[in-house]
């Protein structure tokens, strides 16, 4: 294991989100940033996420957590509290980043809002990622992953016509949230030597993801809109047609063949079989428009052959076809054992296991998992201790209140 | 002041990822020049019939400068050279072993600008077998398991979705990667190279279905919209063709309240929908209901009048939807740009707000060379007349040198 620093290693953030904000924070912790988890006494939320590690539902087993938690440290700490709150303060002093995703209104109310943490540390940079927005008239709306998913235009590109949309696996609303507030903070560390103060940061998982998990969607609709023309169609569910999947030999391929000369490959990959040199098929709307017939055909051809043979075949033709890997043959996928993807992590009560590690490798600042996600107030000692010179009674007083 | 004002990015970008980052760099105030040749465009230039008027490529292109020039020629190189020396950043994802044939690949540019932070994002990432296939965002979602589970346990296949997802996150990851990699050099002045895989990133995003195998060695299979913790929960179809709104009922306080809305009809008050436990044990009958009381309403009325109750529902939106959103509106979510060939369009805005700093500017996507001459001059200190000439020789492209240069890929 290397030794060398992280991109971000001088940096604290404090960490006081929960599913929202956790893909945020664990960026930077893979990126070497001492990231503190400051939880409530009964935990985040995110510690009920199923799956669970040995399918026993367990606050230190949520797989979800495990994953988006790695590599951070944690504490207990209700700051609604006077002591938690007095005690957080003592936090936000010593921190470079706040990230939180309370409901508009919140953190004011407790009077830790931007404009009193920055009379603490003017050199903070605070993210707050709410739902809908921090004004506006769906403000107080409430939310889910599937319901911001559903909002976010992707969904309706989903599944089969006519049948219902599909949610796409993970929480991808959260995580276009998570991504753009570590871009800005980022951005706002980038500035801060040069203006000599923290920025604030304001960000919704409704905006975020639907502006950033597709974003042509807009574009799409506006260039159709011509005036004195017919009103523009709008987005479809093109999955099956556009990229048509193929049964194989060993499972099932997704080939995307849209230039004649992609065709062309592709027919070649198959074997040159007359039924497909039939010139109409060079055409992308011709097979769009007989995309049933044309899927009847292919079935004879796909079937001869496996995902690899077909993907490489692809490579050499010049047509991209990709395997569609379950999540088994991903990790047994030679290229992702030969870039070492997987890390093990060892964790306390979960137990040892491979991890997926940060997607991509850095020549200068390795990106790592450090340590295992935090138990439940794992480092209080650590921090409010060694940190902010709590004595081991103080914490059992804190303990005994529900401060900590 | 715009928060990277300071910093310059070199961008060869094709298709989604590096063209999505380098648009958002732009909309943080860097100074984002786009290296395009006539002879090997931007596959999104060549998705319709006329390169500069594609609404994709101008909504992921703008921001930023367009450099037409012939990497081809050494002329072109050593042009593209100089932009390398001026350069904080270099993002490419053109396919493996693209650059390197160029001559730009990360051991030759860090000779000529050692501090460079150079940002490779391939769809598989260098470094294994698969490092020079070429990669479009619904392959690696294909590639990453995520399409294995994206889909309804009743589909005979997964299909997921026609959008270029992962790309649009895996850029995202990219900007970070380049952000962070800055930060390192100011303290350290060490520049460096990282190698991204978009694979990778679909593959964190769906971190825990990894986890599972890992620690209980199940294979995650489609689950659909079905939840653990929450039912209903799914997409039900409302009054129209292809019409839905997303529901979703957490708890026993939502479910009264859900109930209270459809009017309490004599079902809700069966025991067996009593908690949480009896409505996910008897799911498919509970969606059966739901299913009956949303197919005559419209789906924003759905929408509405469970959010007044305190339920989490939201309509299955398409683009009109968007450009109507309240909430949008109210927070001004989209522009309206003029581009000199597409005219007047609306294009996504700036998804985040920053204190004490003005609201992120969004330019027009630029026409193939659009900067060509302004870069050579400002730059790279050229003569009008050395510019010229380089433009006749086709070594460098304008607007009216390169608008015979445009093939769609229709055919």
């Amino acid at each position: 294991m290397t030794t060398k620093e992280g991109a971000l290693s001088p940096y604290r953030v404090l960490d006081l989100a929960d599913s929202k904000g956790a893909y945020c924070t664990k960026l930077f912790a893979d990126l070497g940033a001492d990231v503190i988890k400051v939880e409530a006494p009964q935990g985040d939320p995110g510690r009920r996420m199923p799956p669970f590690a040995g399918d026993v539902p367990h606050h230190e087993k949520s797989l979800y957590f495990l994953h988006r938690n790695a590599g951070k440290r944690g504490v207990t700490l209700d700051f609604e509290t006077p002591d938690g709150r007095d005690i957080l303060i003592g936090l936000v002093a010593r921190a470079d980043v706040l990230v939180e995703n309370s409901p508009p209104d919140y953190m004011a109310g407790l009077g830790l809002d931007y404009a009193a943490l920055r009379q603490v540390n003017p050199r903070l940079i605070m993210a707050s990622i709410t739902d809908f927005g921090r004004s506006g008239p769906y403000k107080d709306r409430k939310s889910s992953n599937l319901v911001d998913f559903a909002m976010s235009g992707v969904m309706i590109t989903s599944g089969y016509p006519g049948k219902e949309p599909s949610l796409c696996p993970g929480t991808p609303a959260y995580d276009a949230a998570s991504l753009y507030a570590n871009i800005s903070i980022l951005a706002a560390m980038h500035m801060r030597d040069a203006i000599g103060e923290g920025r604030f940061i304001d960000v919704s998982v409704h905006e975020t993801s639907r502006l950033g998990l597709y974003p042509w969607i807009i574009p799409n609709y506006s260039y159709a809109i011509n005036p004195g023309g017919p009103p523009p169609s709008s987005e479809s569910r093109l999955g099956a047609s556009v990229y048509p999947v193929y049964p194989c030999k060993d499972g099932l391929i997704r080939v995307i063949a849209l230039t004649p000369r992609q065709w062309d490959a592709l027919v070649r990959v198959l074997g040159s079989p007359e039924v497909l040199q039939m010139p109409d098929w060079r055409s992308f709307l011709y097979r769009i428009g007989n995309a049933s017939d044309l899927y009847a055909l292919m079935l004879e051809f796909t079937q001869k052959y496996t995902m690899i043979e077909l993907f490489e075949a692809g490579k050499r033709e010049g047509v991209p076809i990709a395997p569609i890997l379950n999540i088994q043959d991903f990790y047994n996928s030679p290229h992702t054992k030969a870039r070492q993807f997987f890390v093990e992590v060892e964790h306390p009560v979960a137990g040892k296991a491979e991890y997926p590690g940060p997607p991509y490798k850095w020549t200068e600042s390795p990106a790592r998992i450090a340590r295992p996600a935090p138990c439940l107030g794992e480092h209080n000692e650590e921090v409010y201790c060694q940190e902010l010179g709590f004595s081991r009674d103080d914490l059992v007083a804190l303990r005994g209140a529900g401060v900590i | 002041m715009l928060p990277l004002e300071d910093v310059k990015v070199l961008s060869f970008g094709t298709g989604g990822v590096v063209p999505d980052a380098g648009k958002i760099l732009g909309e943080l105030g860097a100074d984002v020049i786009k290296i395009e040749s006539k002879d090997n465009l931007d596959f999104m230039r060549t998705i319709g019939p006329d390169m500069n008027n594609i609404a994709q490529f101008n909504e992921a292109n703008r921001n930023k400068r367009s450099f037409g020039v012939n990497l081809k020629t050494e002329k072109g190189k050593e042009l593209v050279s100089r932009l390398v020396k001026w350069t904080d950043i270099l993002l490419e994802n053109f396919r493996g072993g693209v650059m390197k044939s160029l001559g730009f690949d990360y051991g030759n540019v860090r000779k000529l600008n050692p501090q460079i932070v150079y940002v490779s994002s391939q769809g598989f990432g260098g470094g294994g077998p698969f490092s020079d296939f070429q990669a479009y965002g619904p392959m690696l979602s294909a590639a990453s398991g995520m399409l294995s589970i994206w889909a309804q346990p009743d589909d005979p296949y997964p299909v997921g979705s026609n959008s270029p997802l992962p790309d649009h996150m895996a850029s995202k990851h990219a900007i970070i990667a380049a952000l962070a990699a800055l930060d390192y050099r100011h303290r350290t002045g060490k520049g460096q190279y990282i190698d991204m895989a978009q694979t990778e990133v679909a593959v964190s995003l769906i971190g825990e279905h990894y986890l599972d195998y890992t620690y209980n060695n199940r294979i995650a299979k489609p689950t659909g919209n079905r939840s653990t913790y929450a039912a209903p929960h799914g997409c039900y179809p409302c009054k129209g063709a292809d019409e839905w709104c997303a529901i979703a009922v957490f708890n026993d306080v939502e479910w009264r309240s859900f109930s209270s809305v459809m009017g309490d009809p004599a079902w809700t008050r069966d025991p067996k929908f009593a908690s949480l436990q009896g409505r996910l044990k008897n799911v498919e009958e509970l969606d059966q209901h739901v299913r009956q009381w949303t197919s005559g309403l419209d789906a924003y009325v759905v929408m509405e009048v469970l959010q007044a109750a305190g339920v989490a529902a939201g309509v299955v939106q398409r683009a009109p939807d968007t450009l109507a959103d309240p909430q949008l509106k109210w927070l001004g979510s989209t522009v309206e740009l003029d581009h000199p060939v597409s005219g007047k369009r609306l294009y996504p805005g700036v998804p985040f707000r920053m204190s004490g700093a003005p609201p992120a500017q969004s330019t027009a996507a630029p026409l193939l060379g659009q900067h060509t001459e302004e870069i050579c001059r400002d730059l790279l200190n050229m003569a009008e007349d050395e510019i010229q000439r380089l433009v006749k020789e086709d070594i460098l492209h304008t607007p009216a040198s390169s608008k015979d240069g445009g093939t769609s890929i229709l055919g």
